[in-house]
């Protein structure tokens, strides 16, 4: 299959491993991979800020750029629902875009969705010895529905003690804009985060938004508890080196 | 103070269309409703549930039962409250017969809530000074262990309410699935009484620091005799 | 009434100091969260009870002109005073008159999210009736003088002891700060106020428009007590608390009983058709519906926020939500607060200035649309009061640059790597060990509380593009 990654904007400039090794990993399973030029990012910042029409434009882009993608996998259930869950409203006054759009939803999926529902290969053969535990992100639960995926990767990794998490349910405060906006509550709800993660017992904090990721990091950092965050794709791409 | 049709127009002009001069088509409803076989399965259900919830409850089958369950709940208790108060036993004017002979032969008198006085303030008074308010009921649901009563002249709403105990009689006929079947049933008889009142145990709040605390205004201790004849 | 004199940030830093209200707060939304786990899984289908629910709902809002009529018509058919109320103002007003009419000296009110809506009780107290609040918790913050915390449970940020010190004066002795002695205290002092009460002002959770009925249910019993002695009985009713039938109302009410407390019923569920009929030995002899509008018949005609009408006041949304979690009610402000708080007092009070903060108050996780038994979007509702906020102008300046520029840079890929460039150099400054630790604004909104990881040196754009022209 010829894959497009979708490189979102926070992977691309801060963790740009992250999107190298999804690459790797489909390459691995046998795929061709491209990166359309001139993708950028979902819009989501200026959408859930209320700035709907910077959102169009930025969302306009995204769409231009992987017009002729056959399948658009990115490392981030949040872009990726901000796709599936609002493009069709951004756009609704725009019949072209409209039916771009949905065509762009038919075929974009979040990493480990696509890995395990449509390429059904939960096995990627990785070995990783670690206690760990995972956060499962609002975004990717709650409006892309995505359950059991990332867990059923994560339990084909040999050596890996996945440990619950406590209330993982709970949002972890990052809320893109809400983090900068609302600065004290989005603090109170990531040292929640941070202390059930610590009495979760794991060396490892796992997820599939590197968003979330680096509002829990960025705390535990701050509080000096050595956890360390890995995007599940980080894991997977150590642990398919051995 | 608005006139109706401004108001309604209003609300006509912000929906975009005249406002329906018919029942709009009902909505489909398909939930599948919690059902049980038989009348005696919903009785041990109904009796179960309404104990859960604090009440305390018991299924007869004859006079004999009846006298037993009452004498056990109670005891000498009403003995003990008639010195005090004649009318500590406060009851609809109408129980079920079972109910009634069982009353006359353990000798408790039952004050009956409509004729206690002329003035309502002073039935209220008698009310919340009873020790034991006596009631039947016209329906019951399995499901969440309720009784339903309706109000009616000959009975009083007070009775069971404001003594701090409730007792109420039911047949186990009248014992539904759920409030589904209730609410049919009530709906088909027409305009509804003034009242219909269900009640599933005893009065409860957690307002305070989510602790459950029992009885904080209506009855503390709830019990219902369902009779099987 | 302290609260309402502080900017939101003061109320969110008093609440974040505030131990024993968060403690309290996770402790009851747990509770109340788990309890209705429990009650919708036992359905085992609880997304099609939600689905009816939601149908429901929609159908009334969408012919709430004429169900609306067919209510009122009933009521006045036998002999209830039908009061419509634009404003609160208007509704104030009406409850004034009936009360000043009677001449009452004792209203007892059972709990009534509309009474607060309208800030009806000061407004009685001026005339020198005794207004009192029978539902325990709204009875501790009526003392305490302070507005609800939580939509069911309004008294849940007090302490039992802070119970115990509000009730003393009253008792005019030392009382014992356990609950089982608070309640028989209050069951005591209320029984008086049950009794000698003139006039019953009530809430109304579902108004039966073919039958013309209100419903309401209680734990507590002080709705029957309310609906039942008192000789005059007011209830308030928002107008949009409509069921078309009886048919209806059963799923209503198992959505509500089981999504408020996880209870398959609340413990009394009392059906009114008022008033009495004449040979009744109790209940009001005279009995007046007081209707109010407050700006909800502008959510009806606003399609982006119409399922907001669909409220059915049950809290759950109240219980899964992580801001509410943290705060408690108080910080929001507002007579409703939590997420559906959020979304109506906008559009209630159409204040921007005063009511701006509280679409914000949220990560927009969809926890309260996941929870919502008539499943309102609640969080798309919050992004459009956003979008409303920004399009009529009433957010920063500043803001609004940051997302001019956000708009120019992000439409631009290639000039987009240059700037990450420049950020990567930029950011030196404030780097130790790896990660950002500080910054200007809004960066340091960020960076006070939490590190940031660094500007890759190179975007990963760049990083394909080089590796595939070495190709
Ligand atoms: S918005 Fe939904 S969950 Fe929240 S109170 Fe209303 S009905 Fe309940």
């Amino acid at each position: 299959m010829k894959v497009s990654l979708f490189a979102t904007c926070l992977t691309n400039a801060f963790y740009p491993e992250v999107d190298l090794t999804m690459a790797k990993i489909l390459k691995h399973l046998g795929h061709t991979v491209d990166v359309p030029e001139g993708q950028v990012c979902c819009g989501q910042i200026a959408f859930n800020s209320g700035y709907v029409d910077d959102a169009r434009e930025v969302a306009r882009t995204l769409i231009d750029s992987f017009e002729r993608s056959e399948v658009v996998v990115g490392p981030s259930g949040s872009c990726i629902a901000m796709i599936h869950h609002y493009y069709p409203t951004l756009f609704e006054k725009e019949p072209v875009y409209l039916k771009k759009a949905e065509d762009l939803i038919h075929k974009s999926y979040e990493f480990t969705q696509f890995v395990v529902d449509v390429l059904n290969k939960p096995d990627l053969g990785a070995h990783y010895k670690a206690k760990a535990t995972y956060h499962p992100s609002c975004h990717a639960t709650r409006l892309l529905g995505i359950g059991e995926a990332p867990l059923k990767l994560l339990q084909h990794v040999k050596g890996l003690e996945l440990l619950p998490l406590p209330e993982a349910q709970l949002c972890c405060g990052f809320g893109g804009t809400f983090s900068v906006k609302m600065p004290k509550i989005s603090e109170a709800m990531v040292a929640e985060k941070a202390e059930h993660v610590l009495t979760s017992g794991a060396d490892i904090l796992l997820g599939l938004d590197m968003g979330c990721l680096m509002n829990i990091s960025g705390y535990l950092e701050k509080i000096n508890k050595p956890v360390k965050t890995m995007h599940i794709i980080q894991l997977l791409g150590e642990g398919m080196k051995s | 103070m608005t006139n109706t049709t401004e108001f309604i127009n209003h609300l006509a002009s912000k929906l975009g269309r005249p406002t329906p001069t018919e029942t709009p088509p009902p909505v489909e409803i398909s939930v599948p409703q919690y059902r049980l076989s038989n009348t005696e399965e919903r009785a041990s259900i109904f009796l179960q549930n309404w104990q859960a919830l604090g009440g305390k409850g018991a299924i007869v089958k004859s006079d004999n039962d009846m006298l037993q369950c009452l004498k056990e709940w109670f005891g000498d208790l009403p003995v003990t409250w008639f010195k005090d108060n004649p009318q500590a036993l406060i009851a609809w004017d109408m129980l079920p017969s079972i109910a009634e002979s069982a009353f006359s032969t353990l000798n408790w008198p039952l004050t009956r809530y409509t004729q206690s006085s002329l003035d309502p303030r002073d039935r209220y008074s008698i009310a919340a000074h009873a020790e034991l308010g006596i009631t039947g009921s016209d329906l019951g649901i399995a499901l969440s262990g309720t009784i339903v009563m309706n109000s009616d002249p000959l009975r009083g709403r007070a009775v069971s309410l404001l003594p701090p105990r409730h007792l109420a009689f039911i047949e186990t006929t009248k014992i539904r699935n759920n409030l589904f079947e209730v609410l049919e049933e009530i709906s088909a008889l027409g305009t509804p009484p003034a009242a219909i009142e269900m009640i599933s145990g005893p009065s409860r709040t957690s307002d305070i620091e989510m602790d459950l605390s029992i009885g904080v205004h209506g009855p503390i201790e709830v019990y219902v005799v369902v009779t099987d004849n | 009434m302290t609260m309402y004199n502080l900017t939101t940030d003061q109320r969110v830093d008093k609440a974040l100091a505030d131990n024993f209200l968060r403690q309290a707060t996770r402790r009851a939304t747990d509770r109340l969260r788990n309890n209705k786990y429990k009650a919708s899984d036992e359905l085992g289908n609880w997304e099609e009870w939600r689905n009816a629910g939601e149908t429901i709902r929609k159908h009334v809002i969408a012919n709430l002109d004429f169900y609306l009529q067919q209510l009122i018509e009933q009521m006045e058919k036998r002999g209830v005073h039908v009061h419509l109320a634009k404003t609160p103002a208007d509704a104030v007003g009406i409850v004034r008159n009936i009360v000043r009419e009677h001449d009452a000296k004792s209203v007892l009110k059972s709990k009534s999210m509309i009474s607060e809506e309208i800030h009806l009780n000061h407004a009685l107290e001026e005339d020198g009736a005794a207004v009192v609040e029978t539902d325990l918790g709204e009875y501790i913050i009526q003392i305490a003088g302070e507005p609800p915390s939580h939509i069911i449970v309004p008294a849940m940020h007090k302490t039992r002891q802070q119970v115990a010190d509000l009730f003393e004066p009253i008792a005019g002795h030392a009382l014992s700060s356990d609950t089982p002695t608070l309640t028989r205290f209050v069951r005591i002092q209320m029984r008086e106020q049950f009794l000698r009460g003139d006039i019953g002002i009530t809430g109304c959770n579902f108004a039966v428009a073919n039958t013309g009925s209100i419903v309401m249910v209680t734990n507590e019993g002080n709705g029957r007590m309310v609906s039942t002695l008192p000789r005059v009985q007011i209830t308030l009713m928002g107008m949009e608390r409509i069921v078309p039938s009886f048919r209806e109302l059963d799923i209503m009410l198992n959505l509500l009983a089981r999504s408020a407390t996880g209870q398959r019923l609340s413990s009394y569920t009392t059906i009114l058709t008022p008033p009495k009929k004449s040979a009744d030995s109790d209940g009001p002899e005279e009995y007046h519906l007081v209707i109010l509008d407050h700006n909800r018949s502008e959510i009806l005609g606003d399609k982006l926020f119409r399922t907001a009408l669909n409220c059915i006041r049950c809290g759950a949304c109240f219980n899964v939500c992580p801001v509410y979690r943290q705060l408690g009610g108080h910080a929001y402000g507002s007579v409703y607060s939590g997420p559906i708080g959020s979304v109506i007092t906008p559009l209630l009070e159409k204040d921007w200035k005063k009511w701006g903060h509280l679409p914000y108050f949220s990560s927009l996780c969809g926890a309260c649309t996941e929870g919502c038994p008539v499943r309102i979007p609640l969080h798309d509702l919050l992004v459009k009061l956003r979008m409303r906020k920004t399009q009529s102008g009433h957010t920063p300046q500043v803001e609004q640059q940051i997302f001019k520029a956000y708009r120019y840079l992000f439409t631009r890929e290639k000039t987009l790597r240059r700037a990450l460039r420049l950020g990567a150099h930029l950011q030196r400054p404030f780097v130790r060990n790896h990660r950002i630790t500080g910054g200007p604004a809004p960066l340091s909104n960020w960076t006070k509380s939490r590190t940031l990881p660094m500007v890759a040196p190179k975007p990963f754009m760049q990083i394909w593009a080089d590796l595939n022209n070495k190709r």
